[in-house]
């Protein structure tokens, strides 16, 4: 847990904000999934584009991402990123005993893809993961933080991460990440859970967690 | 899956590659080099190279302009002067130059319209060329896929490859 800007308490509030919230995501997945769930330790930090874009991988690897944007008190972006081949089998799980997942579309040029009902389970799972998330943080305001419809995507890790990215160092040069990774019991399968908040948020949540933490 | 033709990925040690990080520029004279932009999405890759002595540069810009501070072209208005400057370090003539340009996509549908940020790019490329009098040889704009792209020094040819396939420009 490193954040670099602010004060020493807006950091520490913030981290601190930002680690429960990671929590209640990692509390959901574990309800959402039914299986076991190893949340591993969370991570609050101040980093620059490219950095955030290392942290989760290779920028040319494909990934399979739900993404969800947030406005309301807090605005930005979130991700939950897994492999191509993890998703599959965690919609696999979701799945299961509901109706058969059959096979994985793949292209006329073998591009990797999900099916419908697997890009539907994604995205419920993306869904409920973020907002738990998102709901800890709200609980800061007297107005709740609204997620966007979430939207399943299979692409280049760079390619979804610089357009958020994009939108939210116009006018600095660094971004708070929160992010967490998770490992789904027996099936191995590794994933990422990423909160990107604009600036003018996070001090708007800073000010709010000082007054409800006194 | 790994697109870049020597298999190592952009953590790559291979001394013929130049990676432009998200904001960065890379350049080169060596026809041996190929100069590399891996996961663009709505971030458009723009290529100078000067046929004539085989020198080229190529800038990952993030945005279409904005306040300085970052990486050198994070903006497109501010670092197109950059871009022309590397190239006539190594050698080349913006005037002799052909320019490519690829990425700009909409990556995110809740993302369209006024944060299309990846149009907005591209329109700020193709205008930022237009002012100094210059126009791109070949383009790759648009669309909602991510893209890596890869030229040539030696043949100033432009690898673009996405998930869905990989076209020559």
């Amino acid at each position: 847990m490193t954040l670099t800007a602010g004060s020493a308490t807006w950091q520490e509030t913030l981290s601190t904000v930002f680690l429960h919230a990671l929590e209640r995501a990692g509390d959901a997945l574990v309800a959402m999934s039914g299986h076991e769930v190893l949340v591993k330790a969370a991570q609050v930090r101040m980093r620059r584009a490219a950095d955030v874009i290392d942290d989760c991988g290779s920028p040319d690897v494909v990934v399979a991402g739900v993404y969800v944007g947030f406005s309301g008190p807090l605005r930005g972006h979130a991700l939950l990123l897994l492999t191509p081949d993890g998703a599959r089998r965690f919609a696999g799980l979701l799945l299961d005993g509901v109706v058969a997942p059959g096979p994985s579309i793949v292209g006329p040029n073998g591009e990797l893809a999900l099916g419908p009902l697997q890009a539907s389970a994604l995205q419920e799972l993306g869904n409920v993961t973020i907002s738990a998330c998102l709901n800890e943080l709200g609980a800061y305001f007297d107005e709740p933080v609204q997620p966007t419809v979430p939207q399943a995507i299979v692409e280049l890790t760079g390619a979804i991460l610089d357009a958020v990215l994009a939108d939210l160092v116009a006018d600095v040069d660094q971004v708070l990440t929160a992010r967490t990774s998770f490992t789904i019991g027996g099936e191995s399968i590794d994933g990422t859970i990423l909160i990107l908040p604009d600036a003018p948020s996070l001090e708007r949540l800073a000010q709010a967690a000082a007054v409800s933490h006194r | 899956m790994t697109l870049i033709a020597d298999g190592r990925g952009p953590a790559s040690t291979n001394p013929a590659l130049s990676v432009a990080g998200i904001g960065e520029l890379v350049s080169s004279a060596d026809p041996d080099h190929t100069l590399v932009c891996y996961g663009l999405g709505s971030c458009v890759a723009l290529s100078a190279w000067d046929p004539r002595v085989r020198a080229a540069a190529m800038a990952h810009f993030m945005l279409p302009s904005g306040a300085g501070g970052g990486p050198p072209v994070k903006f497109v208005d501010e670092g197109f002067d950059r871009l022309l400057a590397a190239l006539r370090a190594v050698g080349g003539s913006s005037a002799r130059a052909e320019f490519k340009a690829a990425g700009g996509a909409s990556m995110l549908a809740v993302m369209a319209g006024a944060l299309d940020i990846g149009r907005r790019n591209a329109q700020a490329v193709e205008a930022r060329l237009a002012g100094a009098g210059l126009r791109l040889a070949a383009s790759d704009l648009g669309g909602s896929a991510g893209r890596t792209v890869q030229l040539a020094v030696g043949n100033g040819r432009l690898l673009i490859k996405s998930v869905s396939g990989t076209k020559t420009l």
